[in-house]
C-alpha cells in the first residue's frame, strides 16, 4: 500500500457532505418552487411539507456554511505568483500541453470557488431567513426574494462545475472527500508546495 | 395567459350608482361563510376599515365635497381585481395555490398554499390577506358560482346595478355607450377583471393611477428564472463537451 497523506480531516469531510447534500436538496426543492414541478412536490408529499423541508434543510446548510469558514476561508484569501500563472494557463484545463505551475493545498480556482460559495451562501441563507421570518415587511420580502434568486443562479452555475471538476475531470480527487487521504506520490505531483510545507518533499 | 377573449368575465363597478347599502359585503360573507369581525369606529361610516381574511370586498366611503354637493360621498367597491397579468400568481411558489379559472377569475386553493405570504408583496392593489394559519384568502370572483353559470353573490345582491357581472367586452362597451369617460382597468396589467366606470379621474375615487407589479418581481420572472435553468443546463453541457473534447486531467503532464 502506497504511503498516504491526510488532506481533509474527518470533521471537514462530514461538514462537506452536510453542506453538499443540504445544498443539492435546497436546489432541487428550489427548482420545484420556481417552476411548480408537482412531481418533485409529490416526492415530499406536497408543497407544504416540501416548504418545511426547504426551510429546515436551509438551517443545516447555514450552520454547515459557518463551519466551512474555519476550514477554508483563511487559505482562500491568499494568492501568490504561481496562482497568477495558473490563471494564465487556465489551470491546464483548456489544453494538456501547457505547463501548470506548482500548486499548494488548493488551486486558485478552488479558492475562488470557496469565496463564491461563502459570499453567495451567506446571501442565499440571509435572504432565505428573510422570506421565512420577516413576512410582514414588504421591503425585506421583495429584496430577499430578489437576492435569494440571484444567489440561486450562482449556485446553478457553480455547483455543477465543482462536481465535474472534483470527479470526472480530475480522477483521484473524489477520494479526498471520502477518506480524507491522498497517495503521497500523487500529492507530490498535484500539490507540491503543500507537501513541501509539510516537510515531506 | 391572454384572457382578453370573448369568454372572459368581469365585474363592472359604477360608483355613481352605488348607494352605500353594503348588501354586497353581507352577501359575500353569507356565500363564503365568513364570520363577522369586531372593528372600531374610525370616524367614518366605512366598515370594515380594510379588506381582511373574512372581508373579501368592501365599500370605500370617500367624502369628496363638490361645488353642487357639499355633502358628496363616493362609494367605491374594492376587492381583488382579477388581473390578467397577476402579480400574486407570478410570485407564488406553490403549484396550484393560485390559479386561473376558465372565466378569467384568479381563484385560490388553501390546501396548496404554503403560507409564505409572498403574494401580497407582488400584488399592485394590496389585496391578499391571511388567516391564522397564514393561508392566503381574497375575493375569488365566486368561482364556485360562476363555474356553474350563476353570477357572483355580490353582483346578484346589488340592488342598483353599481356592481354588474358579465362578459368583459360587453360590460366595457356598455359603460362607454352610457357616457363614462374613464374605464379604469380596461388595459392595466393586461386588463383587469374588475373594471370601473368613472366620470372623473380615477385618483378622485382613490384608485391607484398606474398599477404595476414591482420591478424586482418582473426582473425575477423574466430573467432570473430562465437564467437558473439555462445556466444549469449550459454548464452541464459545457462539462460534457470538455470531457469529450479535451478530456480529464492526466498526472503525467504535471
Ligand atoms: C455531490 C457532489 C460533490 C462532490 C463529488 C464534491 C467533491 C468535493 C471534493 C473531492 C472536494 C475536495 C477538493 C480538494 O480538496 O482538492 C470538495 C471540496 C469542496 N466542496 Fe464539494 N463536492 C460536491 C458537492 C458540493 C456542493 C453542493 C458544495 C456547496 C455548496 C460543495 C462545496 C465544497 C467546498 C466549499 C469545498 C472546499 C474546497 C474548495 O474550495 O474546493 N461541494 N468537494
Ligand atoms: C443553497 C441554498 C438554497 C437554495 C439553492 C435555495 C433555493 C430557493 C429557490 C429557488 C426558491 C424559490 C424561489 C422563490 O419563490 O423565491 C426558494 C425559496 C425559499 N427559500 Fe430557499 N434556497 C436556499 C437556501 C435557503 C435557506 C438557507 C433558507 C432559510 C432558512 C431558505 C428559505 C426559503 C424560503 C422561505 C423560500 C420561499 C418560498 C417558500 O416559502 O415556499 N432557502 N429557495
Ligand atoms: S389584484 Fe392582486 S390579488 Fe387580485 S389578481 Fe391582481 S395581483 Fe392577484
Ligand atoms: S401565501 Fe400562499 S398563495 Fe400566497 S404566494 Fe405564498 S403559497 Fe402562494
Ligand atoms: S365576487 Fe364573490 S367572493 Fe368576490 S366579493 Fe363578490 S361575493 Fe365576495
Amino acid at each position: 500500500m502506497a504511503e498516504m497523506v491526510q488532506k481533509e480531516s474527518g470533521g471537514a469531510i462530514l461538514n462537506h457532505w452536510a453542506l453538499a447534500i443540504s445544498c443539492i436538496l435546497l436546489m432541487i426543492t428550489g427548482f420545484a418552487f420556481l417552476f411548480h414541478l408537482e412531481w418533485i412536490g409529490s416526492v415530499f408529499g406536497g408543497f407544504n411539507t416540501m416548504k418545511t423541508v426547504h426551510n429546515w434543510v436551509g438551517v443545516i446548510f447555514s450552520v454547515s456554511l459557518v463551519f466551512t469558514m474555519f476550514q477554508y476561508l483563511g487559505d482562500s484569501l491568499k494568492y501568490d505568483a504561481d496562482d497568477a500563472q495558473w490563471f494564465k494557463v487556465a489551470g491546464g484545463y483548456l489544453s494538456h500541453k501547457v505547463k501548470v505551475p506548482p500548486m499548494g493545498k488548493h488551486n486558485p480556482g478552488q479558492k475562488l470557488y470557496y469565496l463564491g460559495i461563502a459570499l453567495f451562501g451567506l446571501l442565499i441563507a440571509l435572504s432565505g431567513f428573510g422570506i421565512w421570518l420577516m413576512k410582514e415587511n414588504t421591503t425585506i420580502m421583495l429584496l430577499s426574494h430578489l437576492v435569494h434568486n440571484v444567489a440561486f443562479v450562482f449556485f446553478c452555475i457553480m455547483v455543477p462545475v465543482h462536481i465535474y471538476l472534483s470527479t470526472l475531470a480530475n480522477p483521484g480527487t473524489l477520494p479526498i472527500m471520502l477518506s480524507g487521504k491522498v497517495p503521497l506520490a500523487l500529492a507530490k505531483k498535484r500539490y507540491p508546495k503543500w507537501v513541501k510545507a509539510m516537510g515531506k518533499m | 395567459m391572454a384572457n382578453n377573449t370573448k369568454n372572459r368575465k368581469a365585474i363592472l363597478v359604477t360608483p355613481e350608482l352605488c348607494i352605500g347599502c353594503r348588501a354586497c359585503q353581507v352577501s359575500c360573507k353569507s356565500w363564503n361563510q365568513l364570520p363577522g369581525i369586531k372593528t372600531h369606529n374610525s370616524g367614518t361610516y366605512q366598515n370594515p376599515p380594510d379588506l381582511s381574511n373574512t372581508a373579501f370586498n368592501l365599500i370605500n366611503f370617500i367624502e369628496m365635497p363638490s361645488q353642487e354637493n357639499p355633502a358628496r360621498w363616493l362609494f367605491v367597491s374594492r376587492r381583488c381585481m382579477h388581473c390578467d397579468d397577476a402579480g400574486c400568481m407570478k410570485i407564488c411558489p406553490a403549484a396550484g395555490a393560485i390559479y386561473r379559472t376558465p372565466e378569467g377569475a384568479v381563484a385560490f386553493d388553501s390546501d396548496k398554499c404554503v403560507a409564505c405570504k409572498l403574494c401580497v408583496n407582488a400584488c399592485p392593489f394590496d389585496v391578499p390577506r391571511y388567516n391564522d394559519q397564514g393561508k392566503m384568502s381574497k375575493c375569488h370572483l365566486c368561482f364556485d358560482r360562476i363555474g356553474s353559470g350563476m353570477e357572483p353573490a355580490c353582483t346578484k345582491t346589488c340592488p342598483t346595478g353599481a356592481l354588474k357581472y358579465g362578459d368583459r367586452d360587453e360590460l366595457v362597451k356598455t359603460a362607454k355607450v352610457d357616457g363614462f369617460s374613464t374605464i379604469y382597468g380596461e388595459n392595466d396589467l393586461g386588463g383587469l377583471g374588475a373594471v370601473y366606470a368613472f366620470k372623473e379621474a380615477p385618483k378622485l375615487y382613490g384608485m391607484k393611477e398606474n398599477p404595476v407589479i414591482p420591478s424586482s418581481v418582473i426582473f425575477w420572472h423574466k430573467y432570473l428564472k430562465p437564467l437558473s435553468w439555462i445556466g444549469l443546463g449550459g454548464v452541464v453541457a459545457a462539462a460534457a463537451i470538455h470531457y469529450l473534447a479535451i478530456g480529464p486531467h492526466k498526472d503525467e503532464e504535471v
